[in-house]
């Protein structure tokens, strides 16, 4: 019996200085340190107010020392707060095209001159728990929400999760907004696999952050209500969309909705290099156009010209990023490369209607798609670009769509950017096309810096 | 006899110190704060700073080891005044950890103990350039402000860490002690710089001339941030020939040849001044800087 008590005290023990020595468990220590917290406070505002007594009464040694045009000499103490009303931090970021091309103009819209889009920012924490981001983009044909979440300010053992709409986790460019791109597109691959702007989805995104290995992870996973991607299928007039109508939508099972999943490695080569290696997945049904067939016969359900089939994206991305410390406002170089696999569904795999041979028009293939990005400091304020795109033909195995792009990037200052691009576009069945386009993003108000 | 062995061992488990009671971890925006974080905190605290001295700390890349330096910290002390605006958020908020988090006991603007040079009147708006509208963050190149950041720090160590409160009031008196005579014994450089016109690249040093007495007549950027243009540096050449500056100071990070011209044409020179501790391998602490940049000025205005 003794034994047992002593066991148990062990057990108890042991277990309690494990539970106090996890680095990630802050409530414990916000139990044993609250005293200390509220003291910390006090002692703050009590040393606050005593050195603004002091300073008050400090004279400023400004005798006889000439003052140069610009720099006021305002000395303040006890700065107050920058959002006394507090409001959110409210941005904006005008993005300009300007199509030089010359074979006309290479933008969906037709035009050469346009504003592509507004994007506006709204951000601000939500109360101690939360924060609220919202980014709405403005396009010439309406308002859309790129993303609106909330997001998790305290929650334990380096976790975070957001709700609402945001960007897929998945790859380098993916999450990030197209007007901060490098480029003034994204790739090829990320615009066939992954939609022009990205690919979104509304649900629920999680994050967590670990280090088992001495290098930090991160993994992120997200699972949203669809994850759909355009679908370029054109009706019986050119450029009319086809309506792809399913027998029932994809989301009304838990199969049918979008997982997104990635893994983030980084490692610091020195002081000025390093290096990030990347895994991602993203899984979900979407309609596919198809026909269906009963016995030889075209025999679809009643009105239905798509089906709901799972497609997957799966990818690798690495990024290399050189930056010496002491010259780094001036010399800087990132080089990029992401590979990405398209997996379609395949014959006899399932999720088609019941009863029902379903022949997925367009391919049934996986297809593969790449790019390699590198750009290099010029000087402070410009910098030089190259782009690389490979993407292969899903209907035509061995055939494949190349593009190589170069830029010249200025950036007047952090706030306002000018890119010039040449493009040289081999689709696999057709000749060859030249593109010159120019862009001119610029932000206005506090926008948040954006991830590494 | 095995029962005597666990109660034993169940006495050591118990009776050991809990975590909370090893050392204060301190990530530092800056290696000022760093180096006055460890003269306070001694061996009591283990202290880690984000940039380096020879870096410009307004452009720090928020990489993600950072985070995992940032995810355990107890306490993140950093100038303020938006110096680090363009990282430290994606760092804290990375970390994940709310002790650092806005309003956490860890969470320490250094600037807020601070008289502020530089604030901004009227309106403020990006055409001024990389302005900080409430204030100059360079502060911590005047003595008198790190005497203010020790005593801020001796306070928050010692109301995280109670049982080191005379150790770190102790090692406060030392270093306000190492830093007066060192100050005392700058006398005669200081006078040698006292009134000098000279120009620098950056507001930076705006707080370093309130300290030194020396006459900043003119900077190389027109406005904070903002690459010098020609126009702009043919009026400064006129200035410096006006006020008779012959000494341009300028931050180990920017690129020099903008102000080499500038001196061939005024007959001045260029002094690189590290502005913080480690911008060169002769500056291991923050004492340390302020010996080197004041003999290293008093020696270029001679």
């Amino acid at each position: 019996m003794r034994s047992l008590f002593y066991v148990g005290a062990l057990v108890v023990s042991v277990a309690a200085r494990a539970i106090g020595q996890q680095p990630d468990s802050v409530a414990k220590r916000d139990s044993t340190q609250k005293a200390q917290a509220d003291s910390a406070l006090r002692a703050d505002s009590i040393f606050m107010e005593r050195e603004l007594g002091r300073i008050r009464n400090e004279p400023r040694r400004r005798d006889g020392i000439e003052q140069p045009a610009g720099a006021t000499t305002a000395s303040s103490t006890g700065q107050g707060p920058t959002n006394p009303t507090l409001l959110p931090n409210i941005s904006g970021i005008g993005d300009l095209i300007f199509d030089l091309s010359p074979e006309g103009t290479t933008q969906e819209e037709g035009e050469r001159f346009l504003v592509r889009e507004v994007e506006l920012g709204i951000q601000a924490a939500v109360d101690p728990y939360f924060r609220g981001d919202f980014f709405l983009g403005v396009h010439g044909d309406g308002i859309e929400i790129e993303e609106a979440y909330l997001s998790t300010l305290a929650l334990p053992w380096q976790t975070q999760v957001r709700l609402g709409r945001f960007l897929l986790p998945f790859g380098k460019q993916n999450t990030t907004h197209r007007p901060e791109l490098h480029t003034i597109e994204h790739s090829r691959p990320v615009q066939e696999f992954l939609g022009g702007e990205g690919a979104h989805g509304t649900g629920v995104w999680m994050s967590k952050i670990f280090a088992p290995f001495g290098f930090y992870q991160e993994f992120q996973g997200a699972v949203v209500d669809a994850f759909a991607v355009e679908d370029h299928a054109e009706g019986d007039l050119p450029g009319e969309p086809v309506v792809l109508v399913t027998d029932e939508p994809a989301n009304r099972r838990l199969s049918g909705l979008g997982y997104s999943a990635r893994l983030r490695n980084y490692w610091d080569l020195g002081e000025a290099t390093n290096v990030e290696l990347s895994g991602s997945v993203v899984t979900g049904k979407r309609a596919i156009e198809a026909t269906c067939v009963s016995g030889g016969v075209v025999q679809c359900p009643a009105d239905v010209t798509a089906v709901n089939a799972r497609q997957s994206v799966a990818g690798v991305d690495l990024t290399y990023r050189w930056r010496p410390l002491q010259q780094g406002l001036y010399r800087s170089l990132i080089v990029q490369a992401e590979w990405m696999r398209q997996l379609n569904p395949q014959p006899g795999s399932g999720g088609f209607p019941r009863g029902v041979s379903v022949e997925v028009d367009g391919s049934r293939d996986s297809f593969d798609g790449a790019y390699v990005f590198a750009r290099y400091q010029l000087t402070r304020r410009t910098y030089a670009a190259a782009r690389f795109d490979w993407l292969e033909e899903p209907e035509q195995p061995g055939a494949s769509l190349t593009a190589a792009s170069a830029y010249f990037i200025f950036y007047p200052s952090e706030f306002s950017k000018m890119v010039a691009m040449y493009e040289r576009v081999k689709p696999p069945f057709d000749k060859a096309t030249n593109r010159v386009v120019f862009q001119t993003t610029f932000a206005v108000g506090p926008h948040r810096p954006h991830p590494f | 006899m095995k029962s005597i062995i666990a109660f034993a061992v169940a006495l050591v488990a118990l009776g050991a110190p809990p975590a909370t009671a090893q050392k204060l971890k301190i990530v530092t925006s800056t290696t000022d704060l760093h180096s006055i974080a460890h003269a306070i905190g001694g061996k009591r605290i283990s202290a880690i700073a984000i940039s380096a001295g020879y870096q410009d700390p307004h452009h720090v890349e928020a990489k993600p080891s950072f985070v995992i330096k940032m995810r355990d910290a107890d306490v993140f002390a950093f100038v303020g005044l938006d110096l680090e605006i363009g990282w430290a958020p994606l760092l804290i908020e990375g970390a994940r950890n709310r002790r650092i988090a806005p309003g956490g006991t860890g969470h320490v603007d250094v600037s807020k103990t601070m008289p502020v040079l530089d604030v901004a009147q009227g309106a403020v708006d990006r055409s001024q350039g990389d302005v900080h509208p409430r204030g100059n963050p360079h502060y911590w190149l005047d003595p008198g402000n790190g005497r203010r950041i020790a005593r801020l720090f001796t306070d928050k160590f010692s109301a995280l860490d109670p049982a080191g409160a005379a150790e770190y009031e102790q090692n406060l008196k030392a270093f306000n002690a190492r830093l007066d005579a060192t100050v005392r014994e700058l006398a005669p450089f200081l006078a040698q710089i006292k009134g000098k016109p000279v120009v620098a690249w950056h507001t930076s040093w705006r707080y370093f001339a309130e300290f030194t007495g020396m006459n900043l007549v003119g900077f190389m950027e027109p406005k904070p941030g903002v690459p010098p243009s020609p126009a702009h540096l043919a009026g400064l050449i006129q200035t410096m020939k006006r006020t008779g500056a012959k000494v341009i100071i300028m931050e180990n990070f920017y690129n020099r040849k903008t102000a080499d011209l500038v001196a061939s044409k005024t007959g001045a020179k260029v002094l690189l001044l590290p502005p913080s501790v480690g911008g060169v391998k002769e500056i291991r602490d923050y004492v340390g800087l302020i010996t080197y940049d004041v003999k290293k000025v008093a020696e270029a205005v001679q």
